[in-house]
């Protein structure tokens, strides 16, 4: 009984506390992303490529001598504009086209990889590292842990239920709802939807930079980083439902739960495998997700 | 006639003497210089090992040299920069051997560069020698009559350790944490059959992918199989993470940390800092080797060179007295001559005296086990050459 126990504290409940913290960081990729699904019907390839830029952004701020905790509410702000004008420049001129879905998913694709270039040119191939701003290790019931990661998982339930809030209290929320559910009616009815658009595409891609400035301590910088998240990401929003917030928090959790527990079975590196075989079958069994989208609950 | 004999003595001195230099000119001009080629990084990657491997080498010419040099011949370095890639170092060896006639080649570092540079060799009926490469097939399963290695390789190294262990930590729990690759998986098993056979039990063996940035999630199984000592064979920025990583989740605590040698060296233990302490390897050099030839070495080392001495500056600096060994114990630069005097001979280095093994043309020499204490490597036992090595493999004479 005491062995049980023992390893229950001691083996299982590290490995989940573990999976939580990578399930907090996944979660913020996957909003962004199934958000901008939702509402724009857009498949945005280059989210993993933002979250590296928020994450160079923040580079480049620390090393201009401003603090890291400036820098992540600094680096949010300037990916604001940022997405927003990509969003008029750029996703418009073939967002009205008949074939939407084949052209923005070219485009961002095509951004993504003129991006990670633009990393490697501007920053070099190499791993970058800020110093953790959190060192140290905090004891929880006899397990060990690195303080940064347990304020990671803090401040990402914080983001997730700011999230929540804005889409589901607001006003503004409602419209972004509303103009996902119908955009004519609800231009219709005075909301300025191209706007809404824009802005909303700009919400997603600031989440992605804050992730990036996040897990910059923790997974390190360097050009290719957005494609390691990426795929991860886009699990969790195709098992969760594209266009789907709870969908995103839930699948993000569970997969990342099956992760971490099945890493102790089986080599970490197939783990991966493991997580896209879920997504495949949730593909061919209820390809919708487990939750629907956006403006349609 | 009293003064003209003495006169005609006094000239017939002279003139003897006159003719005994310029014989003695004209024998030296008649005995031609030996030369050794040595296709060594100069540019790369594998620089800093290649410069280690020239500081060495011109030490011990310059020696050997001012002692009037190899059977009375001078000797001649011929460098040339390999880039740490084998197909220009084949290249470069063949030049070596058919334009400047080398007697002798020596300094290829990358392990695939001296098998290559070995094919080479055969075919020119010359006989090359590495004192960098690592990779146990060397002098193994792809072994050469024409090859010879003068450092430790790879398994007297994870031998030497796992003896240490044996002895401090008898029959404790062992983990094994490697990169995912040829080296990592070779060196894993290596080292965990060696520590097998000396009775410590290996509870796990993990392989993470190159340039890993989260080991986090291979720590579940590390935590479930409760080690009491730490394997790994990962080495720059990946031991780099690994070792802050563990250190963030206490997981070195109560465990013994080892390694291959390369894990922790002068380039990344800076970077690991204070999560280094306590970390044990086995290694065929060390500047610390407490003997009055090392010493000598060392001074002598760091005052021509201004940074000390590492294995590979040892271990190149060690091949000429080796060649110079062979070739006076042959009385010829003849291969198969050279070849037949190289085969079980012994010879002095700074590290102490060496044996060329004749089964498989791998030297046995003393092998240390450093730890480091207060950021630097201290040298905790010494394994005697003979219980560091395992027996021959090579077939092929």
């Amino acid at each position: 009984m005491n062995a049980l126990l023992e390893t229950l504290q001691f083996v299982y409940a590290p490995q989940v506390v573990n999976g939580l913290s990578l399930g907090v960081a996944v979660i913020l990729m996957a909003l962004g992303l199934t958000i901008i699904f939702g509402l724009l019907d857009v498949i945005n390839m280059a989210h993993g490529e933002f979250y590296a830029l928020g994450a160079y952004l923040g580079m480049s701020l620390l090393g201009i001598g401003v603090g890291f905790w400036t820098a992540l509410v600094l680096v949010p702000l300037i990916m604001l504009p940022i997405g927003y004008l990509t969003e008029r420049a750029l996703i418009q001129r073939v967002f009205h086209h008949k074939d939407r879905h084949i052209l923005t998913l070219l485009l961002t694709f095509g951004m993504a990889i003129v991006l990670e270039d633009l990393f490697k040119l501007a920053f070099g191939p190499n791993p970058l590292r800020p110093d953790t701003p959190i060192a140290g290790a905090t004891e929880l019931f006899g397990m060990i842990f690195p303080t940064y990661r347990l304020f990671l998982m803090g401040v990402g339930v914080v983001i997730v239920a700011a999230v929540w809030w804005v889409v589901y209290r607001t006003r503004l929320g409602a419209m972004v709802r509303a103009a996902a559910y119908d955009r004519h009616m609800t231009a219709s009815l005075g909301v300025p939807v191209l706007r809404v658009y824009a802005g909303t595409f700009a919400f997603g891609v600031a989440l992605a930079g804050l992730a990036g400035v996040l897990l910059a301590p923790v997974y390190s910088v360097f050009p290719t980083m957005g494609k390691d998240f990426i795929l991860m990401a886009f699990s969790v929003v195709i098992v969760g439902g594209l266009g789907s917030i709870k969908g995103a928090i839930i699948a993000g959790l569970l997969l990342t739960q099956v992760q971490a527990l099945s890493s102790l079975y089986i080599s970490p590196v197939w783990s991966d495998p493991l997580v896209f075989g879920i997504m495949v079958l949730v593909l061919m069994f209820r390809p919708q997700g487990l939750f629907g989208r956006l403006g349609h609950g | 006639m009293h003064t003209l004999t003495q006169r005609k003595l006094l000239g017939r001195l002279v003139a003897a003497a006159l003719f005994a230099a310029g014989s003695q000119a004209a024998l030296a001009q008649d005995a031609q210089p030996i030369r050794i080629g040595v296709v060594t990084p100069l540019s790369g990657t594998y620089a800093p090992i290649g410069a280690q491997v020239k500081m060495g080498l011109d030490l011990a010419l310059a020696e050997i040299n001012q002692g009037g040099g190899i059977m009375g011949r001078k000797v001649e370095l011929l460098y040339e920069d390999e880039e740490a890639n084998p197909q220009v170092a084949v290249q470069k060896a063949e030049k070596l051997f058919q334009q400047s006639k080398v007697d002798f080649l020596t300094g290829t570092v990358n392990s695939g560069a001296t098998l290559a540079v070995g094919q080479v060799a055969e075919r020119n009926d010359k006989l090359i020698s590495t004192t960098v490469s690592f990779s146990d097939a060397i002098t193994g399963d792809k072994c050469s009559p024409n090859v010879f290695r003068v450092n430790a390789k790879a398994g007297q190294q994870s031998v030497a350790l796992a003896a240490w262990l044996a002895k401090e930590k008898p029959g404790s729990s062992l983990f094994l944490l490697g990169p995912d690759y040829e080296m990592g998986r070779s060196t894993v098993a290596a080292f965990k059959a060696a520590a097998q056979q000396r009775g410590v039990k290996p509870v796990g063996e993990l392989f993470a992918p190159l340039d890993s940035k989260d080991y986090s999630s291979y720590f579940g199984q590390i935590r479930a199989a409760k080690p009491q000592v730490f394997y790994t064979s990962t080495a720059g920025n990946d031991t780099v993470r690994l070792f802050s990583q563990m250190a963030e989740y206490g997981m070195n605590k109560n465990v013994t940390m080892v390694g291959v040698s390369g894990a922790i060296t002068a380039q990344n233990i800076k970077a690991i800092g204070k999560n280094a302490e306590g970390f044990v390897t086995g290694v065929g050099y060390s500047p610390e080797i407490d003997t009055p030839e090392n010493k000598q070495f060392v001074e002598k080392f760091q005052k021509a060179n201004k940074v000390l001495p590492d294995l590979y500056g040892a271990d190149s600096y060690g091949v000429l007295y080796f060649y110079k060994a062979a070739v006076e114990k042959a009385q010829s630069t003849d291969t198969a001559k050279v070849r037949k005097a190289m085969e079980g001979l012994q010879w002095d280095t700074p590290q102490g005296r060496k044996t060329m093994r004749a089964a498989d043309h791998q030297a046995i020499q003393d092998m240390y086990v450093v730890k480091i204490q207060d950021g630097e490597f201290s040298i905790v036992s010494k394994v005697d050459g003979k219980d560091a090595i395992d027996a021959s493999v090579c077939k092929r004479w």
